[in-house]
């Protein structure tokens, strides 16, 4: 078995039950919100913690293993760390911070690789400069080098965009992307930014409370939540209880009775008619019905209701509508902001929106969730 | 001027910061690094010589190492001299009277290195020993040395313990200090005064010398 | 969050070095020089004996003043000195009955008080202690140093001699007590007392005689100053060579210059 294997559970002091894998040149983003464990984990990979009891392995060979009692001391791992706070050493110039991780190099080598590694992070020019002399993303970069030096098996980024601007983010998302084309080693990526682990993840993990909740592609987690409380952590606000009416194999449709609707889903037999279900539809998925611009779309799922909140963000016009005057759960879709104005939407006007079958997706209702 | 007295003060500064250095190292380490239940009372414990009356701790010195104990009764057995009234039976003391002194300024120098930078030294694949020379000691190194003049310093001036645990027999264990107050009993009011004079300058270098060292501590556990 | 690192063990190797530290640091006193413990009175006595001693000898000698006391009780912790000069002989006997010295040693001299008074002092220097009377009665005195009575011979003498007069309950809000007899010198030319009982061996330096004035009281006021020396147990070659050179002409000259009263033979 190649790559990553982590499977961890303890009760205290911090709740953790987590199991999950990630195979060579595969990034794997560990996502929830802070306090959910991600970080212990990482630190568990890297041996700065041990938990009570669990296994991680690396190609097979064990790291942490707590029924055989193996934990290897977290300096003879092979796990290269990118810090949130970066923690270069602040009395070595960048090339020795990267030089340090060098020491299974021959001396004489070690300057010279390290400014390859300086190279590799876009920094050559600015070997001898200290810490303190280096922005925040000059910085990130040799710690990113330094991590990369110690010809790691695993290489673990903690939140490493967390501290860093708008537009550096970008610019780093994209270095980053082309920088992974040429790992080979598994790499997980620690972050509470959903938006983060979709552009950058191939695969993503969501946590809460140190439990894996759900594993698989971001475009799956995103679309095909497993629970209710997935759905909430990935952001899906339009998720709602209903019913399952009936099943029709005959068009591949499955019916849900939602506030006195009758709405038709892809046929998703797992759930028995007249059972109690929460289903979900990303925002996406929820189309206007365009005054200038009628489409036979318009027959699928179509719901009416009462624009509640319009908020023009950019070019982008986000709008909830409710659909009945107690209903405390209204729709959520966007639309361009001038498409927004050509059909006259304002708060209190009435719109309507088409549902598309595709998107919407069931899964067990949890009695008494609170939503 | 005794040439006598302040070559032995020297010595005998010189060997408490050559102990204390690696004890000081090693006990200032690990209280900043480790927090563990009882980290209070053993904090008070090596911080209690900064607050009892020299003569205090004088006297448990005296029971712990005179020659009725059974620590002292060893040691005569051993060297066929005694710990007290003996540069050997001072140095222990001094050490011991210093140990505040040491442990509480290295502690903070420890404490000025982030967490994050430690680790970040395990997980560049450094053993602890290598992390400590490569890594923690440079970034520590205002609170070391401060430690040390701090120790070196107060050696020289201690007065209570001194008289209490060595006399005051010449080149034996008569230090600067006790030798200023033995010139002002014998009527050599020269004497006393140009020995003061040199203690005052030497004091005045070491505060200004720590508070210096204090301060880069204080920046860098403001960066940090 | 619970940082379960463990450390490396520094304290062995801490310890090690401490120990090594201490044991490397002794400097051990050879047979050729004489370690001295002295009471105070005999402060330039001694230290003139000792100058004669070592320059027709060539031995040194590390001479430590205190009081009486003091030493007896340093000497019993184990105080590693050769011999001891105590201003009071049942210092002396009592260590001799304890086993800590070799024999009881030799009288070698009998002490004697003065009060003395400072420059500029209300008091005058009256033997009887009549004066310190009528300064006590009319409410002038400041205050009086005397050495410390309860480990100070020269102090206890003091004492008697006050209490002889009926003057020590008056005069105890007065005093200021000196560790041993030549701090209560100290004290009493300082100025910041009316004058003091102290050694008359003392007031015989140059150093304090143009300091003020002095006058003896009567050896009736007291029991007498027997002052003893002994070699203690470990004493070595030097220290008996002192020992010896005490009986000799000079060594005595010496002693009598500084008012001490010479016993007819050896005690």
């Amino acid at each position: 078995m190649t790559g990553l294997s982590v499977r961890l559970h303890q009760e205290r002091p911090i709740p953790l039950d987590a199991e999950f894998a990630c195979l060579p040149g595969e990034l794997l983003a560990l996502v929830g919100p802070s306090g959910s464990g991600k970080t212990t984990i990482l630190r568990s990979i890297a041996g700065l913690y041990r938990p009570e009891s669990g296994r991680i392995a690396i190609d097979g060979a064990p790291w942490f293993d707590s029924k055989t009692g193996i934990a290897i001391a977290a300096h003879r791992r092979h796990a290269g760390l990118v810090f949130q706070s970066y923690a270069l050493f602040p009395h070595m110039t960048a090339v020795e911070n990267v030089m340090a991780a060098l020491d299974h190099l021959p001396a004489q080598d070690r300057r010279r690789r390290a400014g390859e590694f300086l190279d590799l992070v876009h920094l050559s020019g600015l070997e001898n400069r200290r810490p303190d002399a280096l922005s925040g993303g000059q910085q990130q970069r040799v710690a990113v080098a330094r991590a990369l030096a110690r010809d790691p098996q695993v290489l673990l980024l903690d939140e490493p965009f967390s501290a860093v601007d708008r537009a550096t983010k970008q610019r780093l998302y994209r270095e980053i992307a082309l920088l992974r084309q040429s790992l080979k080693m598994p790499v997980i990526l620690v972050t509470h930014d959903l938006e983060e682990a979709m552009v950058l993840a191939d695969r993503m993990c969501v946590l809460h409370r140190g439990r894996t909740l759900q594993a698989g592609t971001p475009a799956e987690v995103t679309t095909r939540p497993v629970s209710p409380e997935v759905a909430r952590l990935v952001d899906l606000r339009n998720l709602f209880d209903g019913a399952v009416a009936e099943h029709r194999a005959v068009d591949g449709k499955t019916v849900i009775d939602w506030m006195g609707m009758r709405i038709e889903a892809a046929l998703q037999t797992a759930f028995a008619p007249g059972k109690a279900i929460a289903w979900v539809v990303p925002d996406g998925f929820v189309v206007l019905h365009r005054r200038d611009r009628p489409s036979r779309g318009d027959q699928e799922n179509p719901v009416a209701g009462r624009i509640d909140s319009l908020a023009v963000v950019g070019q982008t016009a986000q709008i909830t509508l409710r659909i009945a005057d107690d209903d405390v759960h209204p729709l959520h879709f966007s639309v361009p902001a001038h498409v927004a104005r050509r059909n006259g939407l304002v708060v209190g006007g009435k719109a309507t929106v088409s549902l598309l079958a595709e998107g919407i997706h069931l899964m067990a209702s949890v009695p008494g969730d609170g939503r | 001027m005794d040439w006598e007295a302040l070559s032995l003060s020297l010595r005998l500064g010189l060997f408490t910061i050559l102990v204390l250095l690696p004890v000081g190292i090693a006990v200032g380490r690990w209280l900043a690094f480790h927090d563990f239940p009882g980290k209070s009372a053993i904090e008070a414990t090596a911080a209690l010589p900064l607050v009892l009356p020299p003569t205090v701790l004088g006297y448990y010195l005296l029971v712990a190492f005179g020659a009725a104990s059974p620590i002292g009764q060893l040691w005569h057995s051993a060297f066929d001299r005694p710990l007290v009234f003996t540069f050997e039976g001072l140095l222990l003391a001094s050490i011991i009277f210093n140990v505040p002194f040491a442990v509480q300024p290295i502690q903070r120098g420890f404490e000025a290195i982030p967490r994050e930078v430690r680790e970040a030294a395990i997980c560049c694949g450094m053993t602890p020993w290598k992390a400590l020379r490569t890594v923690e000691i440079p970034i520590a190194w205002p609170g070391i040395l401060t430690g040390l003049v701090l120790s070196f310093s107060h050696t020289l001036g201690e007065f209570g313990i001194v008289l209490m645990v060595g006399g005051s027999i010449p080149t034996e264990t008569r230090t600067i200090a006790i030798a200023i107050y033995d010139r002002v009993q014998a009527f050599d009011d020269r004497g006393a005064a140009t020995m003061s004079a040199l203690l005052l300058g030497f004091s005045l270098v070491s505060i200004a010398l720590t508070f210096a060292f204090s301060r880069r501590i204080g920046r860098r556990l403001d960066r940090s | 969050m619970a940082n379960r690192i463990s450390d490396p063990l520094f304290f062995l190797s801490a310890l090690f070095a401490g120990l090594l530290s201490v044991a490397a640091a002794g400097l051990p006193a050879t047979a050729a020089t004489a370690t001295v413990a002295a009471a105070s009175d005999l402060r330039f006595a001694l230290a003139e004996i000792a100058d004669n001693f070592t320059a027709r000898t060539g031995h040194a000698v590390r001479l430590t003043f205190g009081s009486s006391g003091n030493f007896s009780r340093q000497i019993r912790q184990g105080a590693p000195f050769d011999l001891f000069f105590s201003a009071d002989e049942n210092y002396v006997l009592g260590l001799a009955r304890d086993g800590l010295t070799r024999g009881t040693g030799a009288l070698y001299a009998v002490g004697q008080i003065v009060i003395f008074v400072p420059e500029g002092s209300p008091l005058q220097p009256d033997g009887s202690l009549n004066d310190l009377r009528h300064a006590l009665e009319g409410g002038r005195l400041r205050k009086f140093a005397i050495a410390n009575p309860e480990h100070a011979p020269y102090g206890k003498r003091a004492e008697e001699a006050l209490r002889h007069e009926g003057l020590w309950a008056a005069i105890q809000s007065r005093l200021v007590l000196g560790e041993n007899v030549s701090q209560a010198a100290q004290f009493a030319v300082s100025g910041s007392t009316d004058g003091g009982i102290i050694a008359y061996s003392l007031v015989l330096s140059p150093r304090m005689a143009r300091r003020g004035r002095y006058a003896l009281i009567p050896e009736a006021l007291h029991s007498p100053l027997r002052q003893r020396v002994v070699l203690l147990k470990n004493a070595g070659l030097a220290a008996e060579r002192l020992y010896d050179f005490l009986r000799t002409v000079p060594a005595k000259s010496i002693l009598e210059r500084y008012g001490f009263v010479l016993p007819d033979s050896g005690g």
